[in-house]
Protein backbone atom coordinates (compact mmCIF):
# COMPACT_ATOMS: atom_id res chain seq x y z
CA UNK A 1 0.00 0.00 0.00
CA UNK A 2 1.35 3.48 -1.08
CA UNK A 3 -1.34 5.46 1.56
CA UNK A 4 -3.75 3.96 4.13
CA UNK A 5 -7.39 3.06 3.32
CA UNK A 6 -9.69 5.12 6.02
CA UNK A 7 -12.91 4.16 6.39
CA UNK A 8 -15.85 6.29 7.27
CA UNK A 9 -18.31 3.87 9.18
CA UNK A 10 -19.82 3.10 12.76
CA UNK A 11 -19.20 -0.46 14.63
CA UNK A 12 -22.26 -1.81 12.97
CA UNK A 13 -21.72 -0.62 9.58
CA UNK A 14 -17.81 -1.36 9.89
CA UNK A 15 -19.25 -4.86 10.33
CA UNK A 16 -21.56 -4.91 7.62
CA UNK A 17 -18.84 -3.81 5.59
CA UNK A 18 -16.48 -6.26 6.47
CA UNK A 19 -18.44 -9.34 5.61
CA UNK A 20 -17.52 -9.18 2.16
CA UNK A 21 -13.90 -8.05 0.48
CA UNK A 22 -14.08 -4.26 0.09
CA UNK A 23 -11.73 -3.63 2.80
CA UNK A 24 -9.39 -6.19 0.68
CA UNK A 25 -10.40 -4.37 -2.30
CA UNK A 26 -9.40 -0.59 -0.39
CA UNK A 27 -6.56 -1.60 0.71
CA UNK A 28 -5.76 -2.39 -3.02
CA UNK A 29 -6.77 0.76 -4.22
CA UNK A 30 -4.23 2.15 -2.11
CA UNK A 31 -1.32 0.57 -4.52
CA UNK A 32 -2.25 2.40 -7.42
CA UNK A 33 0.68 4.72 -8.33
CA UNK A 34 0.57 8.32 -7.99
CA UNK A 35 -2.40 7.80 -5.03
CA UNK A 36 -2.43 10.82 -2.72
CA UNK A 37 -3.02 10.71 1.04
CA UNK A 38 -5.65 7.89 1.26
CA UNK A 39 -7.88 5.12 -0.25
CA UNK A 40 -11.17 6.50 1.26
CA UNK A 41 -14.61 4.09 2.28
CA UNK A 42 -17.91 5.47 3.08
CA UNK A 43 -20.41 3.97 5.35
CA UNK A 44 -22.38 2.41 2.10
CA UNK A 45 -19.37 0.78 0.93
CA UNK A 46 -19.74 -2.94 -0.51
CA UNK A 47 -17.80 -4.96 -2.56
CA UNK A 48 -17.65 -3.61 -6.36
CA UNK A 49 -15.15 -4.83 -9.49
CA UNK A 50 -11.37 -3.82 -8.58
CA UNK A 51 -13.03 -0.95 -6.62
CA UNK A 52 -15.50 -0.94 -4.08
CA UNK A 53 -18.69 0.79 -4.36
CA UNK A 54 -18.31 3.53 -2.21
CA UNK A 55 -14.58 3.93 -2.56
CA UNK A 56 -12.90 7.67 -3.28
CA UNK A 57 -9.00 7.71 -4.67
CA UNK A 58 -7.45 10.67 -5.63
CA UNK A 59 -4.13 10.33 -7.74
CA UNK A 60 -2.16 13.26 -8.61
CA UNK A 61 -2.39 14.82 -11.87
CA UNK A 62 1.31 14.94 -13.01
CA UNK A 63 2.21 11.07 -11.51
CA UNK A 64 -0.62 9.61 -11.14
CA UNK A 65 -2.69 7.17 -12.47
CA UNK A 66 -6.45 7.25 -13.96
CA UNK A 67 -8.54 3.65 -13.94
CA UNK A 68 -11.59 2.86 -15.37
CA UNK A 69 -12.27 0.90 -12.28
CA UNK A 70 -12.53 4.09 -9.84
CA UNK A 71 -15.26 5.11 -12.00
CA UNK A 72 -17.76 2.09 -12.40
CA UNK A 73 -19.68 0.40 -14.95
CA UNK A 74 -22.24 2.71 -14.83
CA UNK A 75 -20.14 6.11 -16.04
CA UNK A 76 -22.34 9.04 -14.10
CA UNK A 77 -24.77 6.77 -12.97
CA UNK A 78 -26.40 9.82 -10.49
CA UNK A 79 -29.50 11.28 -9.01
CA UNK A 80 -31.53 14.09 -9.93
CA UNK A 81 -34.52 16.08 -7.75
CA UNK A 82 -37.02 18.25 -8.84
CA UNK A 83 -39.61 20.13 -6.63
CA UNK A 84 -43.00 19.94 -7.58
CA UNK A 85 -44.77 23.22 -6.83
CA UNK A 86 -47.54 21.55 -4.68
CA UNK A 87 -47.88 19.78 -1.47
CA UNK A 88 -48.15 16.19 -1.82
CA UNK A 89 -51.64 16.20 -0.13
CA UNK A 90 -52.75 18.10 -2.64
CA UNK A 91 -52.04 15.31 -5.19
CA UNK A 92 -54.94 13.32 -3.84
CA UNK A 93 -56.27 10.52 -5.57
CA UNK A 94 -54.20 11.42 -8.49
CA UNK A 95 -50.59 9.61 -7.07
CA UNK A 96 -51.60 6.31 -8.98
CA UNK A 97 -52.52 8.29 -12.32
CA UNK A 98 -48.97 10.12 -11.98
CA UNK A 99 -47.06 6.81 -10.78
CA UNK A 100 -48.61 5.36 -13.87
CA UNK A 101 -48.29 7.83 -16.61
CA UNK A 102 -44.76 8.43 -15.53
CA UNK A 103 -44.05 4.65 -16.14
CA UNK A 104 -45.88 4.96 -19.38
CA UNK A 105 -43.85 8.13 -20.42
CA UNK A 106 -40.46 6.64 -19.89
CA UNK A 107 -39.39 3.38 -20.79
CA UNK A 108 -37.57 0.97 -18.12
CA UNK A 109 -35.57 -2.12 -17.86
CA UNK A 110 -31.90 -2.69 -19.66
CA UNK A 111 -31.47 -1.82 -23.15
CA UNK A 112 -35.45 -0.62 -23.51
CA UNK A 113 -35.24 2.01 -26.06
CA UNK A 114 -36.57 5.73 -25.39
CA UNK A 115 -38.72 8.30 -27.03
CA UNK A 116 -35.67 10.64 -28.19
CA UNK A 117 -33.61 8.99 -31.12
CA UNK A 118 -30.71 11.64 -32.11
CA UNK A 119 -29.22 11.49 -35.64
CA UNK A 120 -25.44 10.43 -35.77
CA UNK A 121 -24.71 14.49 -35.92
CA UNK A 122 -26.85 15.31 -32.84
CA UNK A 123 -25.74 12.33 -31.06
CA UNK A 124 -22.32 13.07 -31.04
CA UNK A 125 -23.10 17.08 -29.94
CA UNK A 126 -24.94 15.24 -26.85
CA UNK A 127 -22.29 12.77 -26.28
CA UNK A 128 -19.47 16.32 -26.69
CA UNK A 129 -21.63 18.67 -24.65
CA UNK A 130 -24.47 17.05 -22.87
CA UNK A 131 -27.66 17.99 -22.11
CA UNK A 132 -26.82 21.69 -23.46
CA UNK A 133 -27.65 20.20 -26.81
CA UNK A 134 -31.48 19.07 -25.85
CA UNK A 135 -32.26 22.91 -24.49
CA UNK A 136 -30.87 24.96 -27.40
CA UNK A 137 -31.60 22.76 -29.95
CA UNK A 138 -34.74 20.93 -28.75
CA UNK A 139 -36.21 22.70 -26.16
CA UNK A 140 -36.17 20.25 -23.67
CA UNK A 141 -34.92 21.74 -20.14
CA UNK A 142 -34.32 25.01 -19.13
CA UNK A 143 -31.27 27.32 -18.12
CA UNK A 144 -32.23 26.84 -15.04
CA UNK A 145 -31.91 23.12 -14.95
CA UNK A 146 -28.20 23.46 -16.62
CA UNK A 147 -27.40 25.70 -13.83
CA UNK A 148 -28.43 23.11 -11.13
CA UNK A 149 -26.94 20.59 -12.81
CA UNK A 150 -23.29 19.34 -11.45
CA UNK A 151 -20.49 20.89 -14.14
CA UNK A 152 -23.92 22.16 -15.82
CA UNK A 153 -23.78 19.17 -17.04
CA UNK A 154 -20.67 19.00 -19.29
CA UNK A 155 -17.20 17.77 -19.00
CA UNK A 156 -14.52 19.32 -20.62
CA UNK A 157 -12.68 17.31 -22.87
CA UNK A 158 -15.33 14.83 -23.84
CA UNK A 159 -14.52 13.57 -27.33
CA UNK A 160 -16.96 11.11 -29.04
CA UNK A 161 -14.06 10.18 -31.40
CA UNK A 162 -13.09 8.37 -28.05
CA UNK A 163 -16.38 6.10 -28.03
CA UNK A 164 -16.28 3.03 -29.49
CA UNK A 165 -19.07 2.15 -32.58
CA UNK A 166 -19.95 -0.78 -29.92
CA UNK A 167 -20.89 1.61 -27.13
CA UNK A 168 -22.68 3.94 -29.17
CA UNK A 169 -24.83 1.48 -31.09
CA UNK A 170 -25.78 0.85 -27.14
CA UNK A 171 -26.88 4.14 -26.56
CA UNK A 172 -27.80 5.39 -29.54
CA UNK A 173 -31.62 4.48 -28.18
CA UNK A 174 -31.64 4.89 -24.73
CA UNK A 175 -31.65 8.46 -24.25
CA UNK A 176 -34.89 9.07 -21.65
CA UNK A 177 -34.75 5.99 -20.28
CA UNK A 178 -33.82 4.55 -16.81
CA UNK A 179 -32.44 1.17 -17.24
CA UNK A 180 -32.65 -1.63 -15.13
CA UNK A 181 -31.01 -2.83 -12.04
CA UNK A 182 -31.22 -0.60 -8.93
CA UNK A 183 -32.69 2.18 -11.07
CA UNK A 184 -35.70 4.16 -10.65
CA UNK A 185 -38.16 7.01 -10.53
CA UNK A 186 -39.72 8.05 -7.22
CA UNK A 187 -42.68 10.52 -6.06
CA UNK A 188 -42.09 11.39 -3.18
CA UNK A 189 -43.04 13.79 0.22
CA UNK A 190 -40.81 15.90 1.89
CA UNK A 191 -41.27 13.98 5.35
CA UNK A 192 -39.35 15.62 7.31
CA UNK A 193 -37.48 19.17 7.67
CA UNK A 194 -34.01 19.06 9.43
CA UNK A 195 -32.06 22.29 8.35
CA UNK A 196 -34.98 24.83 7.63
CA UNK A 197 -32.55 27.28 6.03
CA UNK A 198 -31.00 24.91 3.95
CA UNK A 199 -34.48 23.34 2.81
CA UNK A 200 -35.24 27.17 1.93
CA UNK A 201 -32.84 27.70 0.04
CA UNK A 202 -33.46 24.47 -1.98
CA UNK A 203 -36.53 25.30 -2.77
CA UNK A 204 -37.76 22.45 0.04
CA UNK A 205 -40.73 22.95 2.22
CA UNK A 206 -42.74 20.17 4.73
CA UNK A 207 -45.07 18.49 2.85
CA UNK A 208 -43.92 19.63 -0.86
CA UNK A 209 -44.32 16.48 -3.48
CA UNK A 210 -40.75 15.50 -5.05
CA UNK A 211 -39.60 13.38 -7.67
CA UNK A 212 -36.25 11.32 -7.59
CA UNK A 213 -34.45 10.41 -10.63
CA UNK A 214 -31.59 7.61 -10.19
CA UNK A 215 -29.86 6.84 -13.80
CA UNK A 216 -26.97 6.78 -15.60
CA UNK A 217 -24.88 6.51 -18.97
CA UNK A 218 -26.95 3.34 -19.93
CA UNK A 219 -25.02 0.96 -21.89
CA UNK A 220 -23.01 3.26 -23.55
CA UNK A 221 -21.32 4.10 -20.29
CA UNK A 222 -21.01 0.46 -19.70
CA UNK A 223 -19.34 -0.52 -22.98
CA UNK A 224 -17.43 2.57 -22.53
CA UNK A 225 -15.90 1.17 -18.95
CA UNK A 226 -15.69 -2.38 -20.47
CA UNK A 227 -13.48 -0.97 -23.31
CA UNK A 228 -11.03 0.91 -21.34
CA UNK A 229 -10.49 -1.84 -18.65
CA UNK A 230 -8.97 -4.37 -21.52
CA UNK A 231 -7.02 -1.59 -23.06
CA UNK A 232 -5.25 -0.43 -20.32
CA UNK A 233 -4.84 -4.07 -18.85
CA UNK A 234 -2.95 -4.78 -22.37
CA UNK A 235 -0.71 -1.40 -21.82
CA UNK A 236 -0.52 -2.48 -18.21
CA UNK A 237 3.43 -3.79 -18.53
CA UNK A 238 4.49 -0.96 -20.78
CA UNK A 239 3.84 1.30 -17.72
CA UNK A 240 4.91 -1.62 -15.17
CA UNK A 241 2.08 -1.25 -13.72
CA UNK A 242 1.59 -4.71 -11.51
CA UNK A 243 -2.16 -5.02 -10.48
CA UNK A 244 -3.48 -6.81 -7.44
CA UNK A 245 -6.75 -7.18 -9.48
CA UNK A 246 -7.59 -6.88 -13.16
CA UNK A 247 -10.27 -4.63 -12.47
CA UNK A 248 -8.23 -1.99 -11.25
CA UNK A 249 -6.23 -1.77 -14.95
CA UNK A 250 -5.43 1.78 -15.35
CA UNK A 251 -3.00 4.20 -16.95
CA UNK A 252 -0.89 7.31 -16.29
CA UNK A 253 -2.93 10.28 -16.87
CA UNK A 254 -0.55 11.90 -19.26
CA UNK A 255 -0.48 9.00 -21.29
CA UNK A 256 -2.38 8.09 -24.63
CA UNK A 257 -4.60 5.95 -23.36
CA UNK A 258 -5.24 8.03 -20.01
CA UNK A 259 -6.29 11.00 -22.02
CA UNK A 260 -8.41 8.41 -24.33
CA UNK A 261 -10.27 7.09 -21.38
CA UNK A 262 -10.58 10.75 -19.60
CA UNK A 263 -12.09 11.65 -23.16
CA UNK A 264 -14.52 8.81 -23.70
CA UNK A 265 -15.80 9.04 -19.69
CA UNK A 266 -16.32 13.16 -20.11
CA UNK A 267 -18.65 11.75 -23.17
CA UNK A 268 -20.28 9.13 -21.13
CA UNK A 269 -20.72 11.62 -18.23
CA UNK A 270 -22.26 14.20 -20.50
CA UNK A 271 -24.74 11.14 -22.09
CA UNK A 272 -25.88 10.52 -18.29
CA UNK A 273 -26.84 14.09 -17.84
CA UNK A 274 -28.32 14.02 -20.92
CA UNK A 275 -30.03 11.30 -20.21
CA UNK A 276 -31.18 12.25 -17.06
CA UNK A 277 -32.50 15.82 -18.78
CA UNK A 278 -34.66 14.16 -21.50
CA UNK A 279 -36.40 12.19 -17.92
CA UNK A 280 -36.53 15.24 -16.54
CA UNK A 281 -38.37 16.53 -20.19
CA UNK A 282 -41.12 13.08 -19.86
CA UNK A 283 -41.67 13.68 -16.00
CA UNK A 284 -43.13 17.09 -17.22
CA UNK A 285 -44.65 15.96 -19.83
CA UNK A 286 -46.27 13.56 -17.19
CA UNK A 287 -46.74 16.27 -14.91
CA UNK A 288 -48.72 18.11 -17.32
CA UNK A 289 -51.00 15.45 -18.49
CA UNK A 290 -51.98 14.55 -14.80
CA UNK A 291 -51.73 18.02 -12.70
CA UNK A 292 -51.97 20.57 -15.61
CA UNK A 293 -49.92 23.19 -17.56
CA UNK A 294 -48.83 25.49 -14.10
CA UNK A 295 -47.68 22.55 -12.31
CA UNK A 296 -45.62 21.00 -14.92
CA UNK A 297 -44.05 24.80 -15.78
CA UNK A 298 -43.51 24.91 -11.99
CA UNK A 299 -41.63 21.48 -11.63
CA UNK A 300 -38.15 22.79 -10.79
CA UNK A 301 -34.59 20.92 -10.89
CA UNK A 302 -33.12 21.11 -7.28
CA UNK A 303 -29.49 19.76 -7.97
CA UNK A 304 -28.39 16.74 -10.17
CA UNK A 305 -24.99 14.99 -9.20
CA UNK A 306 -22.79 12.04 -10.13
CA UNK A 307 -21.98 9.34 -7.56
CA UNK A 308 -20.13 7.38 -10.47
CA UNK A 309 -17.13 9.92 -12.19
CA UNK A 310 -13.83 11.05 -12.23
CA UNK A 311 -12.69 14.46 -12.27
CA UNK A 312 -9.58 16.63 -12.06
CA UNK A 313 -10.13 19.05 -9.28
CA UNK A 314 -7.50 21.20 -6.99
CA UNK A 315 -7.45 19.63 -3.67
CA UNK A 316 -5.27 21.39 -0.60
CA UNK A 317 -3.50 23.23 -3.56
CA UNK A 318 -2.75 20.18 -5.41
CA UNK A 319 -4.07 18.66 -8.92
CA UNK A 320 -5.51 15.54 -8.48
CA UNK A 321 -7.82 13.14 -10.40
CA UNK A 322 -10.79 12.15 -7.92
CA UNK A 323 -12.01 8.79 -8.82
CA UNK A 324 -15.90 8.40 -6.90
CA UNK A 325 -17.08 5.24 -7.61
CA UNK A 326 -21.04 5.20 -5.43
CA UNK A 327 -19.57 8.40 -3.95
CA UNK A 328 -21.13 11.36 -4.53
CA UNK A 329 -19.23 14.53 -4.63
CA UNK A 330 -19.87 17.29 -2.13
CA UNK A 331 -18.26 20.39 -2.35
CA UNK A 332 -19.08 23.35 0.41
CA UNK A 333 -20.40 26.20 0.70
CA UNK A 334 -17.75 28.45 -0.39
CA UNK A 335 -17.22 26.48 -3.84
CA UNK A 336 -17.66 28.66 -6.99
CA UNK A 337 -18.44 24.64 -8.18
CA UNK A 338 -21.55 24.67 -7.44
CA UNK A 339 -24.67 27.42 -8.47
CA UNK A 340 -24.69 30.78 -6.87
CA UNK A 341 -28.03 30.09 -5.25
CA UNK A 342 -26.70 27.80 -3.00
CA UNK A 343 -23.43 29.29 -1.82
CA UNK A 344 -22.95 29.66 1.87
CA UNK A 345 -25.43 26.46 1.93
CA UNK A 346 -23.25 23.54 0.28
CA UNK A 347 -24.03 21.41 -2.68
CA UNK A 348 -27.28 19.58 -2.49
CA UNK A 349 -26.29 15.57 -2.04
CA UNK A 350 -29.17 13.19 -2.45
CA UNK A 351 -28.58 9.87 -0.40
CA UNK A 352 -31.51 7.19 -1.89
CA UNK A 353 -32.91 4.69 0.85
CA UNK A 354 -34.78 1.73 -0.63
CA UNK A 355 -38.39 1.52 -1.74
CA UNK A 356 -40.76 1.65 1.61
CA UNK A 357 -37.94 3.39 3.22
CA UNK A 358 -36.88 7.52 3.25
CA UNK A 359 -34.20 9.30 1.06
CA UNK A 360 -32.29 12.13 2.28
CA UNK A 361 -31.46 15.59 1.10
CA UNK A 362 -28.37 16.25 2.23
CA UNK A 363 -26.24 20.15 2.09
CA UNK A 364 -21.93 19.38 1.96
CA UNK A 365 -19.70 20.53 4.61
CA UNK A 366 -16.54 22.23 4.72
CA UNK A 367 -15.31 18.77 6.57
CA UNK A 368 -15.94 16.76 3.31
CA UNK A 369 -13.21 19.72 1.83
CA UNK A 370 -10.73 18.64 4.72
CA UNK A 371 -11.22 14.59 4.53
CA UNK A 372 -12.87 12.96 1.94
CA UNK A 373 -11.61 15.09 -1.23
CA UNK A 374 -15.04 16.91 -1.13
CA UNK A 375 -16.89 13.47 -1.11
CA UNK A 376 -19.77 11.70 0.71
CA UNK A 377 -21.42 8.31 0.51
CA UNK A 378 -24.19 7.72 -2.23
CA UNK A 379 -26.85 5.60 -0.55
CA UNK A 380 -27.90 3.15 1.43
CA UNK A 381 -25.41 0.26 -0.17
CA UNK A 382 -26.91 -3.43 -0.32
CA UNK A 383 -26.82 -5.78 2.46
CA UNK A 384 -27.90 -9.07 0.81
CA UNK A 385 -27.40 -10.70 -2.42
CA UNK A 386 -30.29 -10.19 -5.51
CA UNK A 387 -30.39 -13.99 -4.69
CA UNK A 388 -31.23 -14.03 -1.33
CA UNK A 389 -33.65 -11.32 -1.70
CA UNK A 390 -35.64 -13.00 -4.47
CA UNK A 391 -35.54 -16.19 -1.72
CA UNK A 392 -36.97 -13.80 1.59
CA UNK A 393 -39.88 -12.65 -0.60
CA UNK A 394 -41.43 -12.70 -4.19
CA UNK A 395 -42.55 -9.87 -6.43
CA UNK A 396 -46.15 -9.91 -6.02
CA UNK A 397 -46.26 -10.48 -1.65
CA UNK A 398 -43.45 -7.01 -2.08
CA UNK A 399 -46.09 -4.90 -4.12
CA UNK A 400 -48.44 -5.81 -2.06
CA UNK A 401 -46.77 -4.87 1.16
CA UNK A 402 -45.58 -1.56 -0.41
CA UNK A 403 -49.17 -1.05 -1.05
CA UNK A 404 -50.62 -1.40 2.10
CA UNK A 405 -47.97 1.50 2.89
CA UNK A 406 -49.73 3.34 0.22
CA UNK A 407 -46.99 3.09 -2.05
CA UNK A 408 -47.95 2.60 -5.58
CA UNK A 409 -44.95 0.49 -7.41
CA UNK A 410 -44.59 -0.07 -11.63
CA UNK A 411 -41.73 -2.61 -12.24
CA UNK A 412 -41.67 -4.31 -15.90
CA UNK A 413 -40.55 -7.75 -13.77
CA UNK A 414 -41.56 -9.61 -10.23
CA UNK A 415 -38.27 -10.83 -10.07
CA UNK A 416 -36.62 -7.40 -10.78
CA UNK A 417 -39.08 -5.94 -7.60
CA UNK A 418 -38.14 -8.59 -5.02
CA UNK A 419 -34.10 -8.03 -5.90
CA UNK A 420 -34.52 -4.20 -4.76
CA UNK A 421 -36.71 -5.29 -1.71
CA UNK A 422 -36.06 -2.84 1.35
CA UNK A 423 -34.36 -5.32 3.15
CA UNK A 424 -31.98 -5.96 0.82
CA UNK A 425 -30.34 -2.86 1.63
CA UNK A 426 -28.43 -1.13 5.10
CA UNK A 427 -30.15 1.22 7.49
CA UNK A 428 -29.64 4.99 5.10
CA UNK A 429 -30.75 6.81 8.65
CA UNK A 430 -27.41 5.35 9.95
CA UNK A 431 -25.22 5.79 6.69
CA UNK A 432 -26.92 9.06 7.12
CA UNK A 433 -25.45 9.59 10.83
CA UNK A 434 -22.41 9.05 9.96
CA UNK A 435 -21.50 11.45 7.22
CA UNK A 436 -22.98 13.71 9.44
CA UNK A 437 -20.92 13.16 12.21
CA UNK A 438 -17.66 13.14 10.22
CA UNK A 439 -19.05 16.52 9.20
CA UNK A 440 -19.20 15.49 5.18
CA UNK A 441 -22.42 16.48 4.88
CA UNK A 442 -25.55 17.49 6.80
CA UNK A 443 -29.00 16.32 7.03
CA UNK A 444 -31.53 19.10 5.27
CA UNK A 445 -34.69 16.76 4.64
CA UNK A 446 -35.89 13.66 4.90
CA UNK A 447 -38.46 12.22 1.85
CA UNK A 448 -40.74 9.47 2.07
CA UNK A 449 -41.49 7.61 -0.87
CA UNK A 450 -45.48 7.50 -2.55
CA UNK A 451 -44.86 5.72 -5.88
CA UNK A 452 -41.80 4.03 -7.69
CA UNK A 453 -41.34 2.94 -11.06
CA UNK A 454 -38.18 0.60 -10.92
CA UNK A 455 -35.93 -0.45 -14.02
CA UNK B 1 -22.97 -33.77 -17.47
CA UNK B 2 -22.98 -30.17 -17.40
CA UNK B 3 -24.01 -27.44 -14.28
CA UNK B 4 -24.24 -23.99 -13.71
CA UNK B 5 -25.74 -22.01 -10.55
CA UNK B 6 -25.92 -18.82 -9.57
CA UNK B 7 -23.76 -18.11 -6.38
CA UNK B 8 -24.68 -15.17 -3.91
CA UNK B 9 -22.63 -11.97 -4.53
CA UNK B 10 -23.71 -8.83 -3.14
CA UNK B 11 -25.63 -7.17 -5.78
CA UNK B 12 -24.54 -8.47 -9.11
CA UNK B 13 -24.64 -11.66 -10.49
CA UNK B 14 -22.45 -14.85 -10.36
CA UNK B 15 -22.48 -17.48 -12.51
CA UNK B 16 -20.29 -21.23 -11.59
CA UNK B 17 -19.94 -23.40 -14.33
CA UNK B 18 -19.13 -26.97 -14.63
CA UNK B 19 -19.16 -29.06 -17.51
CA UNK B 20 -16.82 -31.96 -19.45
CA UNK B 21 -15.45 -29.91 -22.16
CA UNK B 22 -14.34 -26.02 -22.80
CA UNK B 23 -16.92 -26.73 -25.92
CA UNK B 24 -19.63 -27.56 -22.93
CA UNK B 25 -18.36 -24.92 -20.90
CA UNK B 26 -19.55 -22.22 -22.87
CA UNK B 27 -23.18 -24.18 -23.96
CA UNK B 28 -23.32 -23.91 -20.31
CA UNK B 29 -22.93 -20.64 -20.16
CA UNK B 30 -25.43 -19.79 -22.76
CA UNK B 31 -27.71 -21.53 -20.72
CA UNK B 32 -27.59 -19.72 -17.42
CA UNK B 33 -27.41 -16.35 -19.25
CA UNK B 34 -30.35 -17.65 -21.09
CA UNK B 35 -32.15 -18.03 -17.87
CA UNK B 36 -31.21 -14.68 -17.03
CA UNK B 37 -33.31 -13.39 -19.74
CA UNK B 38 -36.68 -14.65 -18.32
CA UNK B 39 -39.81 -15.21 -20.43
CA UNK B 40 -39.03 -13.61 -23.57
CA UNK B 41 -41.84 -14.52 -26.05
CA UNK B 42 -41.84 -16.53 -29.23
CA UNK B 43 -39.95 -14.31 -31.76
CA UNK B 44 -39.17 -14.69 -35.33
CA UNK B 45 -36.37 -17.73 -35.32
CA UNK B 46 -32.66 -16.17 -35.63
CA UNK B 47 -29.31 -16.88 -35.42
CA UNK B 48 -25.70 -15.50 -35.39
CA UNK B 49 -22.07 -16.07 -36.00
CA UNK B 50 -19.85 -15.00 -33.28
CA UNK B 51 -16.24 -14.79 -33.75
CA UNK B 52 -13.82 -14.41 -30.64
CA UNK B 53 -9.73 -13.35 -30.73
CA UNK B 54 -7.55 -16.09 -29.75
CA UNK B 55 -7.30 -15.79 -26.11
CA UNK B 56 -7.13 -17.78 -22.78
CA UNK B 57 -10.04 -20.27 -21.79
CA UNK B 58 -11.51 -17.38 -19.24
CA UNK B 59 -11.00 -14.70 -21.95
CA UNK B 60 -13.16 -16.64 -24.37
CA UNK B 61 -15.60 -17.24 -21.75
CA UNK B 62 -15.75 -13.48 -21.20
CA UNK B 63 -15.59 -12.74 -24.87
CA UNK B 64 -18.54 -15.10 -25.42
CA UNK B 65 -21.12 -13.69 -22.64
CA UNK B 66 -20.10 -10.46 -23.88
CA UNK B 67 -21.32 -11.06 -27.50
CA UNK B 68 -24.34 -12.78 -26.18
CA UNK B 69 -24.97 -9.81 -23.77
CA UNK B 70 -24.82 -7.12 -26.69
CA UNK B 71 -26.89 -9.46 -29.21
CA UNK B 72 -28.95 -9.41 -25.84
CA UNK B 73 -29.39 -5.44 -25.60
CA UNK B 74 -29.18 -4.55 -29.07
CA UNK B 75 -30.86 -6.85 -31.26
CA UNK B 76 -33.06 -8.13 -28.52
CA UNK B 77 -31.60 -11.65 -29.40
CA UNK B 78 -32.62 -14.28 -27.23
CA UNK B 79 -29.55 -17.29 -27.80
CA UNK B 80 -31.36 -20.68 -27.07
CA UNK B 81 -28.24 -22.73 -28.48
CA UNK B 82 -24.97 -22.87 -30.07
CA UNK B 83 -25.00 -25.44 -33.05
CA UNK B 84 -21.41 -24.84 -34.00
CA UNK B 85 -18.50 -23.86 -32.04
CA UNK B 86 -14.74 -24.38 -33.29
CA UNK B 87 -11.69 -23.53 -31.61
CA UNK B 88 -9.62 -22.63 -34.46
CA UNK B 89 -6.10 -21.39 -34.24
CA UNK B 90 -7.06 -20.51 -30.24
CA UNK B 91 -9.76 -18.15 -30.86
CA UNK B 92 -13.36 -19.25 -31.52
CA UNK B 93 -15.79 -19.26 -34.21
CA UNK B 94 -19.92 -20.31 -33.45
CA UNK B 95 -22.87 -20.32 -34.65
CA UNK B 96 -25.98 -19.46 -32.19
CA UNK B 97 -29.55 -20.21 -32.64
CA UNK B 98 -32.73 -18.58 -31.05
CA UNK B 99 -35.05 -16.39 -31.40
CA UNK B 100 -35.87 -12.31 -31.26
CA UNK B 101 -38.07 -11.51 -28.54
CA UNK B 102 -38.38 -9.52 -25.16
CA UNK B 103 -35.43 -10.51 -23.40
CA UNK B 104 -35.23 -9.03 -19.15
CA UNK B 105 -32.12 -6.60 -20.24
CA UNK B 106 -30.90 -7.29 -16.79
CA UNK B 107 -27.27 -8.14 -17.84
CA UNK B 108 -24.87 -4.56 -18.64
CA UNK B 109 -21.76 -6.01 -18.54
CA UNK B 110 -19.38 -8.73 -18.23
CA UNK B 111 -16.48 -8.42 -15.63
CA UNK B 112 -13.17 -9.70 -15.08
CA UNK B 113 -13.95 -9.84 -11.39
CA UNK B 114 -12.89 -13.19 -10.38
CA UNK B 115 -13.18 -14.59 -13.92
CA UNK B 116 -11.79 -17.85 -14.39
CA UNK B 117 -12.27 -21.14 -16.73
CA UNK B 118 -9.85 -24.15 -16.54
CA UNK B 119 -9.34 -27.55 -16.30
CA UNK B 120 -9.11 -29.57 -13.13
CA UNK B 121 -9.22 -33.24 -12.65
CA UNK B 122 -10.33 -33.71 -15.78
CA UNK B 123 -13.52 -31.21 -15.10
CA UNK B 124 -13.85 -27.67 -16.78
CA UNK B 125 -14.92 -25.37 -14.08
CA UNK B 126 -15.86 -21.44 -14.80
CA UNK B 127 -16.48 -18.34 -13.09
CA UNK B 128 -17.75 -15.53 -14.37
CA UNK B 129 -19.89 -12.13 -12.37
CA UNK B 130 -22.38 -10.22 -14.66
CA UNK B 131 -23.13 -6.61 -13.82
CA UNK B 132 -26.65 -5.64 -13.13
Amino acid sequence: MRVPARVFADEVLLAAIARDRSLVQLQNVATLPGIVEAALGMPDMHQGYGFPVGGVAATDATDGVVSPGGVGYDINCGVRLLALPLAAAELGGRVEALVHEISRAIPAGAGKEGGLRPGAAAFDRLLAFGPRVLVDELGIGTEDDLERTESRGCLDGADPAAVSERARTRGARQVGTIGSGNHFIELQRVDRIIDAAAAACFGLAQGQATVLIHSGSRGLGHQVCTDYVHTMLAVAPRYAIVLPDLELACAPLGSSEGRAYLAAMAAAANFAWANRQAMTHLIRRSVERVLGAEAAAGTRQVYDVAHNIAKLERHGGRLVCVHRKGATRAFAGDSVEIPAAYRGVGQPVFIPGSMGTSSYVLAAEPGAMERSFGSTCHGAGRALSRTAARRRIGGAELRRQLAAQGIVVRCPSNSGLAEEAPFAYKDVDRVVAVVERAGLARRVARLRPLGVVKG
Amino acid sequence: MSTHTFAEHVGEVEIVLEAESETDLLREALAAFRELLGACGDGEPASHAVELLPGTPAELLWGWLDELMYLAEVEDFVPERATVIDFAHGGLRAIVRGVHGHPRHLVKAVTLHDLAAAVEGGTWHGRVVLDV
